[in-house]
Parts: C-alpha cells; structure tokens; sequence
C-alpha cells in the first residue's frame, strides 16, 4: 500500500514540478523575468527529486529486491526537492527584501526544536518543512494583498506539503502507522492544488520562437 | 492600518511604459517621453535609459516628429506585453511579482 501510494506521489511530483517548471522557464525567455527563473530551478529541482526517489524505489523493487529504498536514494531525492523549496522561499524574500514582521523571527527559531541529529533525512525534512511554513506564511500574505483565488490554491498547496513533510518527519517516531501513509496522500493533495491555478493559465498567444532557439 | 505601497520591478515599469504606449498613445504619432512620464509615474533620468533600452530591442518604435521625439510600440512589443500579462498573473498564482 505504502510502494503503490509513494509511487503515486513521486510520479505526481515529478509531472507537477516538470509542468510548472517548464512554464517558468517559457515565461523567463519570453520576459527575461530573473523571478520566473527562480521559479523554474524551484520546480525542476522539485521534479528531479521526486524522480530521484521514483528511481530508487523502481531500483529496489526489479534489481535490489530488498523490500526498502536505498537510504541514501531516498536523502540525496529529498536533497533535491529541499533546494527547490528553498528557491521558492528564496523568490519570496527577496521580494519582502528583509520582513520585519513578528511571525518571521518566530518561524526562525522553529528549527532549533526541529532538528533532529539522528540523521541528515531528518535535518533534511525539517528544512524543507521551515521552507515550505515560510512560503505558505508568505503567499497568503500576497494573497490579502492580492486577493487572487489561484494564489490562495498555492498557498494550501505549500501548506500541505509543509504538513506532509512535517507527518513524514514525525512518523520516524512512531513507525510503522498510519502517520507515513497519511503524509503521502496529503503531500499529493498539496501537489494537485499546486497545479490547479497554473492548468488555468492561457499559452495559446505566446510565440515561443525564442525558446525554440 | 497603514497600507504600505511595494516598490515596483524593472520589469512592473516596463510592461507599464508599453501598456501605456499600445492603449494610451494621445496620436497614431506615439507618445511623447512627457506623456509617458506622466501615464507611468517615473523620473525622466529613469525613463531615458529604459526607452533607449526598448528602443534597442525593438520593443518601442523611435518617430521623430516636427517638436520632439515620440515612441510607438512595434510589433515585438505588443508579443512581448501579451507575454508579460500572461506570466505576471502565472507568477502572481505564487504570490511573486515578475
């Protein structure tokens, strides 16, 4: 069940991130917008690392047999992904430049009770976990800005997979639950509303003579 | 509660001064630089280099006229504007401005 839903997801996660990163970069040859190219290393960095730890468990399951994804696999995957939440969270302080605001410094001092020294997996997902609370914090702040409904999906979007990353990190200590499982399905539930606005936007007019170059 | 009004990007002027230039041209003419001053809310020091840069790119149409230079957008501009808008409302759906 848990192989068949892991699949599910990093397929879903390698399309989603594939799709929008591919958009980003479309937008960055058309515009030469330095904010779109941010956004496209944060989606295919997101991309390759749910393929990354799509591979592992494929690896495993014909040629290793173990039952288990290599350890180190399913880190370096992680790895990856967590470089593109970082230049999602990137994107958003460099447009506050440096928030002042309180929530900030609160959010700052999460991690100090969130790593875990167990193994660098952990540190990895709690990492990923701040980036993501700090995105999420952020797109529903220009949402109140804004207004815009398909900024309200991404902001859930990255809400739930803060959530699933934060599930995933806390089922190391009770094991062998439903707590794994469950941050599957809600890290799936947060790539599905990621892609919701972007479906929506119209390519029809764009020339891509330069992208084709 | 204080509203506090973000800055603009390079690129938020630059789709602003072409926006101006395709919809609010006074004339078939173009715009004139204090016209577009005026619509896009810049200094004349700022909006010298950015039209010599579109200019440059082929995004605006330099037209001399009898009293001053006037500025039209060309064909590439208008692809580029549609680009703009449609990426710009892309990268609003993730709160970020292009």
């Amino acid at each position: 069940m848990v192989f068949l839903l892991e699949n599910i997801l990093n397929l879903i996660g390698f399309a989603v991130g594939l799709v929008i990163g591919i958009m980003s970069y479309i937008g960055f040859k058309n515009t030469g917008s330095p904010t779109l190219f941010r956004l496209a290393i944060a989606f295919f960095s997101i991309s390759v690392g749910f393929f990354v730890i799509w591979s592992g468990y494929m690896v495993d399951d014909f040629i290793l047999k173990t039952g288990q994804i290599q350890r180190w696999v399913q880190t370096l995957g992680i790895a990856i992904q967590t470089v593109g939440y970082f230049f999602i969270a990137f994107s958003h302080t460099i447009k506050s430049f440096f928030p002042k605001s309180r929530y900030f410094r609160s959010v700052g001092y999460v991690p100090l009770f969130l790593v875990s020294f167990i193994s660098i997996e952990h540190i990895i997902r709690s990492i990923s976990f701040i980036l993501l609370v700090y995105g999420a914090i952020e797109t529903v702040v220009s949402y109140i800005e804004g207004r815009k409904k398909g900024t309200l999906f991404v902001a859930f979007g990255l809400a739930l997979l803060a959530l699933g990353e934060f599930l995933a990190w806390y089922s190391f200590v009770f094991p062998e639950t439903i707590l794994y499982p469950a941050s599957i399905v809600v890290k799936i539930a947060g790539l599905l509303l990621l892609f919701v606005p972007v479906s929506k936007v119209p390519l029809t007019k764009i020339k891509f003579d330069k992208f084709e170059e | 509660m204080k509203v506090v009004t973000p800055y603009r990007t390079h690129m938020k002027i630059v789709g602003e001064i072409l926006t101006t230039a395709r919809d609010n041209a006074p004339d078939e003419t173009g715009a004139s630089v204090t016209y577009l001053i005026r619509k896009a809310n810049i200094s004349h020091v700022r909006i010298s280099k950015i039209l010599g840069t579109l200019v440059s790119q082929g995004l605006l149409e330099q037209v001399d006229s009898k009293s001053a230079c006037k500025y039209k957008i060309s064909q590439s501009g208008r692809e580029f504007l549609v680009a703009y808008h449609t990426f710009s409302r892309f990268a609003d759906n993730f709160g970020l401005t292009i």
